[in-house]
């Protein structure tokens, strides 16, 4: 199971990048491939709002769709494009070219509740 | 693994769904579709036992013939959709869907063999070419055809029949050499797949499934399969309940609709045409070949000529698109 050690992650397998007020946000490893082969990513609108815990976007794989939360408050500064035509990205790439949208963030400090790499693998380990 | 009718099934293999389904539509793919159930059927009584209970007719093929067929309810209910491999003379193996094979003995009697047997079914393109370097009978047995084919010195049973729209063979193995026959195929080159991508193939294909497309409430012409009623053959079982329901007409029927977009419509999802609900999807996804959504659905009689657009409300976003003629994906083979 690839799980960085850079990155902060949530209990419903999001990881997130936070690189001074940006947080990118993906989904894992682990949760690509529990969803199987993406076939459809609903992204969110640029400079949309959101709080935390709300629906962000929806992954749809063959066999099930997926809200993804985000875990912080934000305003959508990007998204990643290429999802809508190659969403595979998401299962061969989740870290790096799978990733999802960034959100301008008003407090840098918010992502340090998240879980560190160690208490993820625990999570999705046991 | 998921439970799937009792058994423990793969959903994908190593490489996932979409992967396996390209791969049978390029080359060659091996189902495990052990679950399916199989009824053996034997003697002088069983051809008119079978001829009874299922709405197609027997006499329209012949011995070491297969043939789709239905078993009814008594209330014209498609019960299951069944494939009977037509052996010998005096023997069946009649095939029905994995969680149906009780009822279909209920109502045909016949013995479970289900558990002394594997199935594989080899399916594309390149199924008997990749087969026969290892099997020439196997490879060889046509199109709804059944033989007896020895193989690793083994009596098996090979027929060509499938799920996919694709060519192929589904190979029947005692179980003392259905591991060899996989691993030998593995060795041919065909690569496995599992449920998730039979499902994407046979919706392609715009093969119904039972508890979707077919099921309480849906007789076989509701679902666009009336060719499998034999009407010319004497009485069936549900065929009382059919032919009313045939003479009072339809009021819904199944249809293909295509999606614009990547988004899978699902099951369950409301067909919408001009704000009003107009019928209801029993299956869909994303296409891998068409590169976007497919569904089949039940919709109402004025809305089911090939063309007419509809849309297909997926939580709240509605999806355009239109009916269509199935298959989706136009079948390579006869």
């Amino acid at each position: 199971m690839n799980i960085p050690s850079d990155l902060r992650y949530t209990k419903d397998h999001e990881w997130v990048k936070v690189s001074g007020r940006t947080a990118r946000i993906g989904i894992t490893d682990y949760a690509q491939d529990a969803l199987g082969d993406v076939v459809f990513v609903e992204l969110p609108q640029i400079n949309a709002s959101f709080s935390p815990g709300e629906s962000i976007s929806e992954v749809e794989s063959t066999k099930s769709v997926s809200e993804i939360y985000t875990p912080l408050a934000g305003t959508v500064s990007a998204v990643n494009t290429a999802l809508e035509e190659t969403p595979e990205l998401i299962n061969s790439d989740p870290y790096g070219d799978g990733w999802l949208c960034e959100l301008e963030i008003g407090d840098a400090s918010s992502a340090d509740s998240l879980l560190d790499a160690a208490a993820y693998r625990a999570l999705v380990e046991n | 693994m998921v439970p799937f009718g009792g058994w423990d099934m793969p959903l994908s293999y190593g490489n996932g769904t979409v992967s396996e389904h390209l791969n049978c539509r390029s080359d060659a793919v091996v189902f495990d579709v052990s679950h399916l159930g199989t009824v053996r059927v034997e003697g002088g009584q069983a051809k008119e036992l079978l001829q009874q209970a299922l709405t197609n007719d027997l006499d329209k093929i012949a011995p070491g013939r297969a043939q789709y067929t239905h078993l009814l309810d008594t209330d014209a209910s498609v019960l299951d959709d069944i494939i009977v491999w037509w052996i010998d003379e005096q023997t069946f193996d009649v095939m029905p869907n994995a969680s149906n094979t009780s009822r279909v003995i209920e109502a045909i009697s016949g013995q479970d063999t289900t558990e002394s047997r594997a199935i594989l079914a080899v399916q594309g393109p390149r199924a008997r070419e990749r087969v026969r370097t290892f099997s020439d009978k196997a490879a060889d047995v046509p199109r709804f055809e059944v033989q007896r084919v020895e193989m690793f010195g083994t009596q098996c049973v090979v027929a060509g029949t499938g799920y996919t729209g694709e060519d192929g063979i589904e190979i029947a193995a005692p179980l003392n050499v259905a591991e060899r026959i996989f691993d030998a195929l593995l060795g041919a080159g065909i690569t496995p797949a599992g449920l998730g991508a039979r499902d994407t193939l046979r919706l392609e294909a715009g093969l119904p499934l039972h508890g979707h497309e077919l099921g309480p409430g849906i007789t076989p012409l509701h679902a666009g399969l009336g060719w499998v009623v034999a009407w010319n053959k004497g009485d069936f079982r549900g065929r009382e309940a059919l032919a009313k329901i045939r003479d009072a007409g339809l009021d819904r029927k199944l249809v293909g609709i295509s999606t614009s977009g990547r988004r899978p419509p699902r099951e369950g999802c409301s067909v919408v045409s001009h704000g009003n609900q107009i019928g209801t999807t029993t299956s869909g996804n994303f296409s891998p070949i068409l590169n976007h959504g497919i569904a089949f659905a039940f919709v109402d009689l004025a809305h089911v000529e090939p063309g007419t657009e509809v849309s297909v409300d997926v939580r709240g976003t509605e999806l355009p698109g239109h009916v269509v003629k199935t298959p989706f994906v136009k079948k390579r083979i006869g």
